[in-house]
């Protein structure tokens, strides 16, 4: 009989199967499937939105009466320097200009333009572009006037444009996007912690963890439960980061993607810790209940943490060098969802994103140590809800 | 031998195992009885490594039960465990992975034993689909999937149909068959008669009464002896040394001996009023052992 009977598996090999069945169990799951599609769908849906504002205040086109060929570059040029796309289009004549402007082929149309009285031809005002093509008709005026005067312009200053301090477009791109990782972030440590909640007292509440703990010990059903759920949760992440990334360069709604790739790594790897600490405290949290019911009083203390973190870090982006937004940036629980936010705006000196991941480290170590114990105790207590002192004298070998 | 040795446990003044200590032979079964709150699931829990005893230890083949030792026990826990919304076969078979078996022997272990326990058609079903028999089934089934070399069942009976049992029955007689001990607790005492080699019966915290059925009747003080004498005057045995008459009703008489006492003098008494339609010792029925041995000792508790 003991022969052919089996081997003893070790811990890893435990903690393997426990994660397996977590991730094998949640896959299938309805709501697991309908919550992820829902928001890719809505990252796609936002993505998309984007498109269709941006695309109205896009590219204007201009058509312009075929001259001496200076006008066209001039207008663009000018739209360049403002930050208005314009699209120039030759047309032959002005009727032909005021045929494309009245069938909307064309935003404006410019008329003798290096003549003596340009026209404008447009359906609906449009300031702004009505200011790029006066300014690039006077603009080309004045060169042919001051040219007929002899003047020489090869010897006008340019303007040198020195940006001062960190306020720049890019770092303004990069805390949007932050924001949209932490709030992604947000919502996938609530709904995974919730995940692990829900499997502790699941097995509390069905016994099985009875039959689990004559094979295996308390911390090694609890890594086992968290890897496996994790793993699922970094899939997730990463899954919404790259369909997010290639999105936005698709859809070329942003201008560096270095930069934008930088920061959905740098909200990822603060995934994996917020998720390693909010795990194990929700696991710990559910260990004292034995019914669904009672989740949620348990789930309350940890869940304030998350959502005053993610406040906070709402807050930080509108004052990322804040004293609210630097100090909370270190605290272990505030400091995934403030951080990112704070590095993306380049806040953050490399000390200080140091200092934060080391203090995150240890509130994960202290968190899975003490937890580990409370949760050991609490596991097989089945009746109502166990205090945190009992559970910690009641620990098992 | 699996052996359970001195073990003592208490919850704050409550004390629940005052030195419960018993032995299981390979190949024999032992039905572990005792009223509610005597204290058997915290003694099977003990042997699980679920609560930790405050003395004494749990023994297999002499090595102190630890965490390897206990992969090799099949348990059925007395409030049910399984995933609800795991299927059988999945969950047969994570339950012998966690035992130690490789993916494909678990596989096969779990195919096994949900065929043995007819459920067969039932391997692909969510656990919280199945009636409650079937889930105790399952339950039966996570305890053997892993080729255990124990069995520790809390209450494996209970809620089952007699069909049910029946199929248990066999399926455990199976198992001291292939020389492995089970220890189960049961109120049904009649069936624990009927099953176990040895049974025990726990009181108050400890072992009051342990080994063989027939043993224990033996041991049995205050046994009783029938005598049914139908031409004999009424009072006829109440002379008699050494005896006191329990009843009597139209001959039949029931005497209770003292020790010492001749059976055979009793005889030739009943013998000389006339016929003797039956003389025999009354053989205590386990609810009556049961009985004797969980009753409040007056004359203790008064000291």
């Amino acid at each position: 009989m003991t022969s052919s009977g089996p081997r003893s598996p070790g811990s890893a090999a435990l903690v393997r199967l426990v994660a397996a069945r977590e991730v094998s169990s949640r896959i299938r799951d309805k709501n697991f499937v309908i919550s992820s599609v829902v928001i890719l769908l809505l990252l796609l849906g936002t993505m998309a939105f984007q498109v269709v504002v941006s695309s109205g205040e896009g590219t204007s086109r201009v058509a312009v009466v075929a001259d001496d060929g200076r006008i066209g570059p001039a207008v663009e040029a000018q739209g360049e320097a403002v930050g208005v796309d314009v699209e120039v289009v030759d047309v032959p004549d002005a009727a032909a200009a005021r045929d494309a402007v009245e069938a909307e082929e064309v935003d404006a149309a410019l008329v003798d333009g290096t003549g003596p009285a340009p026209e404008l031809l447009l359906l609906d005002r449009d300031p702004a572009l009505e200011a790029v093509v006066g300014g690039a008709v006077s603009g080309l005026a004045v060169a042919d006037r001051l040219l007929e005067a002899g003047v020489d312009l090869q010897s006008l200053p340019d303007v040198a444009v020195t940006p001062v301090g960190d306020e720049g477009e890019d770092d303004g791109q990069r805390v949007v996007v932050a924001i949209m990782g932490v709030v992604v972030l947000y919502g996938l440590l609530i709904l995974f912690g919730q995940f692990v909640a829900q499997g502790v007292v699941e097995e509390k509440a069905s016994r099985v963890v009875e039959l689990l703990l004559a094979t295996m010990r308390p911390w090694q059903l609890l890594a086992g439960k968290i890897l496996g759920l994790g793993l699922l949760g970094l899939g997730q992440i990463v899954v919404i980061g790259a369909v997010g990334v290639t999105g936005a360069l698709v859809f070329d709604l942003v201008d560096v993607p270095g930069e934008l790739i930088g920061t959905v790594a740098t909200v990822v790897a603060w995934f994996v810790l917020g998720y390693a600490f909010y795990a194990c405290v929700f696991a710990v949290a559910a260990s004292l209940v034995s019914r669904q019911e009672d989740l949620g009083s348990v789930l309350v203390p940890a869940s304030m943490l998350l959502v005053v973190g993610f406040l906070v870090a709402v807050q930080a982006a509108g004052d990322p060098g804040g004293t609210l937004a630097t100090v909370t940036s270190f605290v272990p629980g505030l400091s995934p969802l403030v951080m990112p936010v704070r590095q993306a705006a380049g806040e953050a000196a490399g000390w200080e994103v140091a200092l934060a991941v080391v203090l995150m480290l240890g509130a994960v170590g202290l968190a899975v140590r003490l937890g580990g114990r409370v949760y050991a105790g609490a596991l097989v207590r089945t009746s109502g809800r166990t205090k945190v002192r009992e559970a910690l004298r009641a620990e098992r070998a | 031998m699996l052996e359970f040795d001195g073990l003592h446990k208490s919850y704050g003044a409550n004390r629940v195992l005052d030195g419960v200590s018993f032995a299981v032979a390979p190949g024999s079964m032992f039905g572990f009885c005792g009223s509610n709150g005597a204290g058997k699931t915290t003694t099977m829990r003990i042997a699980m490594g679920l609560v930790r005893a405050d003395a004494g230890e749990v023994r297999w083949q002499g090595r102190p039960l630890d965490q390897a030792l206990r992969r090799r026990i099949g348990y059925m826990p007395e409030e049910r465990g399984l995933y609800p919304k795991m299927r059988v076969g999945e969950q047969l078979a994570y339950f012998a992975r966690l035992h130690g078996l490789d993916g494909a022997a678990a596989a096969r272990a779990a195919e096994h034993w949900a065929d043995r326990l007819g459920l067969a058609d039932r391997r692909r079903s969510r656990v919280e689909e199945l009636s409650l028999g079937n889930q105790q089934r399952v339950q039966l089934a996570a305890a053997l999937v892993s080729r255990p070399e124990v069995l520790i069942l809390d209450e494996p009976f209970s809620g089952l149909d007699p069909v049910g049992v029946d199929a248990l029955a066999e399926a455990l007689l199976e198992q001291v068959r292939g020389g492995v001990p089970v220890v189960f607790s049961s109120h049904q005492l009649d069936l624990v008669e009927r099953l176990c080699d040895a049974v025990g019966i726990l009181a108050r915290g400890s072992m009051v009464a342990a080994g063989p059925v027939p043993e224990l009747r033996r041991r049995e003080p205050g046994r009783l002896l029938r005598v049914v004498v139908p031409d004999a005057p009424p009072g006829w045995a109440a002379a008699l040394p050494g005896v006191r008459v329990e009843s009597e009703l139209a001959g039949d008489t029931l005497l209770e001996l003292a020790p010492g006492t001749d059976d055979q003098a009793v005889l030739a008494a009943a013998l000389r009023t006339g016929r003797v339609a039956h003389f025999a010792w009354r053989e205590p029925s386990l609810v009556e052992l049961f009985r004797e041995a969980v009753a409040e000792p007056a004359g203790e508790v008064a000291a």
